[in-house]
């Protein structure tokens, strides 16, 4: 069902799950979100003086803006 | 060629091995995705950061190959192949960190990964690090990503499961070879759980929804089917990264529930006094040094948090510290993690009197200990009396069973009248007749031969170094897998 509505890389061998790719859907909005919410949290934190952790996000350098986007 | 009978799955590649050495062919139907990841970027990326396993491209050579072959690889060598149930919580938590890492850095290039088993992790140099460098394919904005089912049974529901139930469980993935299965984790873990955002969505709205639709491929109710299209939505590549870090977020939030009692309560759990101590590490640094071949590979059975391992640590390229007490390796791992003493150990988790079977498909996929273990030098100090008195183990069993794997034995022979088996004896019948210093040298005779035997001053017990007899060379087809 997936593979109609994606173009799933089509040697993804793995069984992704329907279930799985439906859970998916359902937070990725509130997921995206929470992302960007974490990074004006940090700098804001950080303006404070406060040496907080980071995000694996932001630890690993991922672009929350939307140029980086367009690479795929 | 001899394939690697746990590499089978992938159309765009496998593993093999060819004159001791493990390659990787990249198939032609990889190769587009393949070309894509070394010349983006992405390989020198993660290989650069110490995430990714450095491979040469042997392509070039007269390395052997099928017809589909598009590039042959030489990774870097590993010295020992562990799997996820011989580690500690804290280990399958650095690997599943790691995975997260790779994704994340693979997103930001354009790449997903394809797959999140706790496979693709193995441990070099005291730290996690992937090893499946045809795990990235091509990311199209809008796709889920089709790894998170297997992240989820291989690494967030054991090491949940180990935070919130018991610290065992990460022995589950032993009969459960793509991971624990989430319904299982949802019924197991406490109903407090719920509470929790990472948790109630990664596990139980998870299990809940992996079985609403699990018969969506037979159900002829067009209602269900339309229900279900609906609500697979596009994933932008923020939300994607979105789920990763909340994956990360729930992850790094488990924690082991151990007492600092229980924390500090190893290495007082022994019979020494320092005396004792100071004569027992010098016999171990005495006997090592005497070994004139090079040492490759040491295993340090029963090594508790490790600290012999870390005498046996600067006589060897890697000491294998393995311990049935998932709290002893716990901190054992913890401490080479944090730099305080050498890398070259790798602490895991086994039970000698049930070590490590051979698992998955044909029971091949997974190499059994005996197969993996063979090493240099056995070191088996305080555990003798385990096996043969705790576990009803002949000596002379004993003795067969480390002969398959050493070629050199240091082990410490614990006589009855220590007051360790004086108390393991206290509430059972003594059947043991032959456990004496000279039954004990006799069992061992068959396969050994003695080159050294001292008193440890201050106590009742004996340390040993024994070389492996000629004639007990193990067969050939032991040393099938890497």
């Amino acid at each position: 069902m997936a593979g109609i509505m994606f173009p799933i890389s089509a040697f993804a061998y793995l069984d992704p799950g329907t279930g799985s790719i439906i859970l998916q859907g359902l937070i990725a909005a509130l997921a995206a979100t929470a992302v960007v919410m974490r990074a004006y949290w940090y700098k804001i934190k950080g303006f404070f003086g406060k040496s907080e952790s980071k995000s694996l996000t932001e630890e690993e350098g991922f672009d929350t803006d939307e140029e980086s986007d367009s690479k795929s | 060629m001899e394939s690697i009978t746990s590499s089978f799955r992938d159309p765009c590649g496998f593993i093999f091995k060819h004159e001791n050495f493990i390659y990787r062919q990249v198939n032609r139907a990889g190769a587009g995705d393949f070309d894509r990841f070394i010349d983006s970027g992405l390989y020198q990326a993660l290989v650069d950061k110490r995430y990714l396993l450095q491979h040469e491209d042997v392509t070039d050579t007269d390395i052997p190959r099928t017809d589909i072959c598009h590039r042959i690889l030489r990774p870097t060598q590993l010295k020992y192949i562990s799997y996820p149930y011989e580690w500690c919580f804290s280990q399958l938590q650095d690997a599943a960190m790691l995975t997260l890492r790779v994704q994340t850095i693979a997103l930001k290039f354009g790449f997903s990964l394809k797959d999140a088993s706790a496979y693709n992790v193995q441990f070099a140099d005291g730290k996690p690090v992937f090893i499946d460098t045809l795990s990235f394919a091509s990311y199209h904005e809008g796709q889920p990503w089709v790894a998170y089912r297997q992240f989820c049974q291989h690494f967030f529901a054991p090491l949940a499961l180990m935070a919130h139930v018991d610290i065992n469980l990460g022995k589950l993935l032993v009969t459960n070879i793509d991971g624990i299965p989430l319904d299982l984790a949802s019924k197991l873990l406490p109903q407090r759980t719920r509470l929790s955002m990472g948790l109630q969505t990664h596990v139980h709205l998870h299990a809940k929804l992996q079985s609403s639709y699990s018969d969506i491929a037979s159900e002829t109710s067009n209602r269900k089917k339309s229900k279900a299209s609906a609500s697979l939505r596009k994933i932008s590549k923020r939300g994607l990264q979105g789920i990763v870090e909340s994956l990360a977020t729930a992850v790094r939030k488990l924690k082991l529930a151990v007492s600092d009692t229980q924390w500090a309560n190893y290495y007082n759990e022994t019979n020494y006094t320092d005396d004792a101590t100071a004569s027992k590490q010098g016999l171990v640094v005495k006997f090592l040094a005497e070994i004139e071949d090079p040492l490759d590979v040491i295993h340090d059975l029963g090594s508790n948090t490790g600290e012999f391992s870390r005498i046996a640590s600067e006589y060897a390229e890697l000491v294998v510290s393995q311990d049935i007490d998932p709290v002893a390796v716990e901190k054992n791992y913890l401490q080479v993690r944090s730099g305080s003493c050498a890398s070259n150990i790798l602490p895991l988790l086994q039970d000698l009197g049930a070590p490590a079977p051979a698992i998955g498909w044909a029971n091949a996929e997974r190499d059994s200990l005996i197969q993996r273990a063979q090493c240099d030098v056995i070191m088996a100090l305080a555990l003798v009396h385990h096996l043969a008195i705790g576990n009803n183990v002949p000596l002379e069993q004993i003795a067969s069973f480390f002969s398959q794997i050493g070629k050199r034995l240091i082990i410490e022979f614990v006589p009855k009248t220590d007051s360790q088996v004086i108390r393991m004896l206290t509430t059972r019948e003594d059947i043991f007749k032959d456990y004496d210093q000279a039954g004990f040298e006799s069992a061992f005779s068959e396969y050994f031969t003695v080159e050294r035997r001292e008193s440890i001053a201050g106590s009742e017990r004996h340390l040993y170094l024994m070389k492996r007899n000629v004639q007990r060379e193990p067969e050939p087809s032991l040393e099938l897998h890497a």
